[in-house]
Formats: structure tokens, sequence, C-alpha cells
């Protein structure tokens, strides 16, 4: 079963007199960014094998992101859609890669 | 105590000493005891998201049970390889190389965590910190050997 979040809520009245609304989340043509924050125990060559697992990176670009969370802090590893993003996002946590995403400026 | 590849693509740690059976007992014992929710870490930067909420509710549950289901797998490998005097083998395949590499980032996290290893020198660590920071170091060492001979 799929159980990453919605953005939805459901009201509608029922027979029994439940009230439920759906209010759907329309701002889906705003791209969404992953990214990986830097950490004190992952080991360099593990977030490049990682990057290069989940998103099928070739590793010359997977081992440039990681320098770039090393050297910065952070690194923007992806970036599309929200829903892609939310399974991306899980996926690197699942990882124990410490992750966020934002929308795109 | 050694650590070395398998023909199979796999790992194998011999287990020699009494001493070794402890460091490996160890593993879950430094993962679990800090009392760190690793979960709640990997996520910390996603708490002034919008989506935050529900990604405690549905996410986070989750995450918290292949975390725990890593150390359980490492839990039962060691107590099927031996009874803890005499000495003995565990194998780690290919398979499981996920779980043994995670449940072994999990014990060096809590372990920094608790310790501070990046900020201190062995000749100011206490006994129980220098004992701390061997046993992360080990941990460390059979990553690199899994990263190195399964992983990739």
């Amino acid at each position: 079963m799929d159980r990453r979040p919605r953005r939805r809520t459901c009201r509608s009245l029922t027979m029994s007199g439940t009230l439920t609304q759906t209010i759907e989340d329309v701002s889906l043509d705003v791209p969404w960014n992953v990214v990986v924050h830097d950490d004190p125990v992952n080991l360099m060559t593990y977030v490049t094998l990682v990057l290069m697992k989940i998103f099928g990176y070739p590793e010359s670009r997977a081992a440039a992101m990681m320098m770039e969370v090393h050297k910065r802090g952070r690194a923007i590893v992806w970036t599309g859609e929200r829903e892609k993003a939310e399974f991306y996002t899980q996926q690197l946590q699942a990882h124990q890669l410490k992750t966020s995403m934002e929308k795109t400026e | 105590m050694k650590v070395a590849p398998t023909l199979k693509g796999g790992l194998r740690i011999d287990i020699e000493t009494p001493l070794d059976w402890m460091v490996l007992r160890c593993i879950s014992y430094d993962a679990r005891g800090g009392g760190i929710d690793l979960a709640d870490r990997v996520s910390a930067p996603m708490a002034g998201d919008e989506a935050a909420g529900d990604w405690q509710e549905y996410v986070l549950p989750e995450l918290r049970e292949s975390f725990t289901a890593q150390l359980d797998a490492i839990e039962a490998a060691i107590a099927h390889a031996g009874d803890g005097e005499e000495p003995g083998e565990v194998f780690i395949t290919r398979e499981d190389s996920d779980l043994w590499y995670g449940g072994l980032n999990q014990a060096r996290l809590a372990l920094e965590e608790r310790y501070g290893f990046s900020s201190a020198t062995l000749e100011e660590m206490t006994p129980g910190e220098r004992s701390a920071w061997f046993r992360s170091q080990f941990y460390l060492h059979v990553q690199s050997v899994l990263l190195d001979h399964v992983l990739k």
C-alpha cells in the first residue's frame, strides 16, 4: 500500500450525517527539490552509492553531488513533481541520509 | 576477529574470543542504547515544511520499523552463530548487506551523538569513551569492507 503523504482532505454529507469535504492541492506545476544534508557519520562512498542506486546517476555525477553535500552542507539531488520528490525523499531517508524537500524558487 | 569477503560475494566474520562476541553484541546495544530516534533525525530538515505533519504520521513509523528490523536481523544472525563462548562465524550475504550496513550506521550514529568523537582526541577521552571510540572504528571498518567488496 502506498502510504506516502497526500495533501487532500475529504468532506461530504452522508446518509448518517457525517460531513466530509474535499480539498485538492492544485500547486502541482511547481517543481520540488530533493535536498540531501551533510552529517558526520555517513561515508562519502556510501552517499555516492545511494545516489547512484536511487536515481540511476553515473558515478561521476553522484560523486559531484556528494562533494557538494560535503563542502556546502547540502545539495539539491533531484528536481521534479511533488509526488516523486516525496518518494525519493523517503527512499533517501530509508538509507539514513538526512533529506528534505522544498519548492523551487 | 577477522572480517573478509567470501567467494559468494558476501562477508564472513570469524569470531575468535569472548571479547569478539561482546563487540558484535554491542552493535545493537549501542544502536538502541542512545535513545536516539534515527527516523526523526534523518527527517529533521523537513521540520519547517508544510507536509511535516503528514510525514510524521505516515512516513516516520515506516522508517522506524525498517531501522528496528535491521537491528533485529543482526541480533538474530549473531545469536544463530553461536553461544558466545566458543569461536564462531557470522556470514553476511549480499542480500543482507544493506541491513548490516544500516545497523552499523545506526550504532555509529548513536555513539557519535552520545560522545561527540569528532570534537575530541583519544588522550582526552575517559576509558568508557575510548572503548566506545574503538567500537565505532570497528563498525566503520566493517562498513568499509561491506562497501568495497559487497555493496558496490
